[in-house]
Formats: structure tokens, C-alpha cells, sequence
């Protein structure tokens, strides 16, 4: 891991297109503005881990279980879209 | 091997793919069950056999009103509400009844220019894995 020290207002450069600058230090807390584009997703590490775990989990279901899936009717009855 | 929509059959584009599939751009929307379903298959162009399972979230969850965050609207062209299609992926499981939805990170479509993205919203608010159903 590469660990580099900033101060407030100071920036770090990832790749030619990422930048991250420190905006604020208060206690315990940092305040990070990345600017990045649209094709880099920027999230918070543990929710992003926990996404792609429920992505992975999700992906692919056999076709088997798709089908049972058509029968199962919200509550009320027929869908509403 | 890659696979082609059929024609007429919506393109989206997620710019920054789906977390744990930061790879995957681009997907047909197809919808399945027939015209009584309300679940749809997002299936990949670029990745032969990886797709989703997904649901307008207001057919299990009415009360389900996420708020996107404007940097997330901003990126996706959102200027209103009504421009957005949102959907929740879904995790089947056995039995089929206790299948699940991801709430905590819906799929925000723009309907006119079919760009989309998987937004993360507050953990402490939501789930990845919502039953569809109550028992």
C-alpha cells in the first residue's frame, strides 16, 4: 500500500484521470472530494464489498428458479407496474 | 462469443459497469414471464450467460421512495423524477418464496438515454437482501 500524508486542500492523483483532495480534517473525520469520471464508480469501501457480494450472489440464477420465480405474485395480487 | 439484443430491444449503457462487475457495460433489458410479469432479465452484451433478475421495486415495496443523491443525477442526465426507471436486482433462492430484493442498491435507468448505474444508498436505511415476499 502506498501511504502518502495530506493536509487539508491537498490532492492526490490517481491514474491521469482521478483525483482525490482532502477538503476537510475534523477529530476522527476526514472529508475526501474525488473527482473521477463516469467510468471510475467511487464509493465507500464496506458498502461497495458488500454490493458486489449481493451483485455476485444474484448474478446468473439457473433458469430452473427463474421460472419459479413467474409464479410468485406481490402482495395483493396481481402486479402493479 | 457475444450476445445481441433483438431489435427494439433496449440498450443501457452503465458507464462504470456494477460493482463486482466493473467490467460489465452494456445490457439488454428483456422482459420475461409474459405480459403478466413484472420481472425483467438484465443480460449482458459482452459477457454471454451473466444476467440479473430484476423488478420495478414499487411492485413488492410501494413505500420504497430512495432519494438519488444530485451528483448521481447529475452523471446519469436525470433533470426529473419522471426521467428515471428504477429496479431492484433480485436474488432467487430456494425455496422460491424466499427470494429477495436488493433495495440498498437499486439500478437508476434514464429512460431517454438508457444510460444507468447501480447507486449505493444509506446501509443503515437498507438491504441487499429485502424478501420479496413476507411468510
Amino acid at each position: 500500500m502506498l501511504v502518502l500524508t495530506r493536509r487539508a486542500n491537498q490532492s492526490i492523483v490517481i491514474g491521469d484521470n482521478v483525483v482525490v483532495t482532502v477538503l476537510e480534517v475534523r477529530g476522527d473525520q476526514v472529508r475526501l472530494g474525488i473527482r473521477a469520471p463516469r467510468s471510475v464508480s467511487v464509493h465507500r469501501e464496506e458498502v461497495f464489498r458488500e454490493l458486489a457480494e449481493a451483485n455476485r450472489a444474484a448474478a446468473s440464477p439457473a433458469s430452473g428458479s427463474l421460472d419459479s420465480l413467474l409464479a410468485l405474485r406481490p402482495p395483493g395480487g396481481k402486479p402493479r407496474m | 462469443m457475444t450476445v445481441e439484443p433483438e431489435p427494439g430491444m433496449p440498450e443501457l449503457v452503465f458507464d462504470a459497469g456494477l460493482p463486482g462487475f466493473g467490467d460489465a457495460h452494456r445490457f439488454a433489458l428483456v422482459r420475461v414471464g409474459g405480459d403478466d410479469s413484472p420481472f425483467s432479465v438484465l443480460r449482458s452484451l459482452e459477457d454471454e450467460g451473466l444476467e440479473f433478475v430484476v423488478v420495478p421495486p414499487a411492485v413488492f415495496f410501494p413505500d420504497y421512495e430512495p432519494e438519488i443523491a444530485d451528483d448521481v443525477a447529475e452523471s446519469l442526465g436525470l433533470h426529473s423524477a419522471d426521467d428515471a426507471l428504477l429496479l431492484v436486482i433480485v436474488t432467487l433462492a430456494d425455496p422460491i418464496a424466499a427470494s429477495t430484493a436488493n433495495l440498498l442498491g437499486p439500478v437508476v435507468v434514464n429512460r431517454h438515454t438508457r444510460s444507468a448505474a447501480q447507486v449505493i444508498l444509506d446501509p443503515g436505511r437498507y438491504q441487499t437482501r429485502q424478501p420479496l415476499v413476507s411468510r
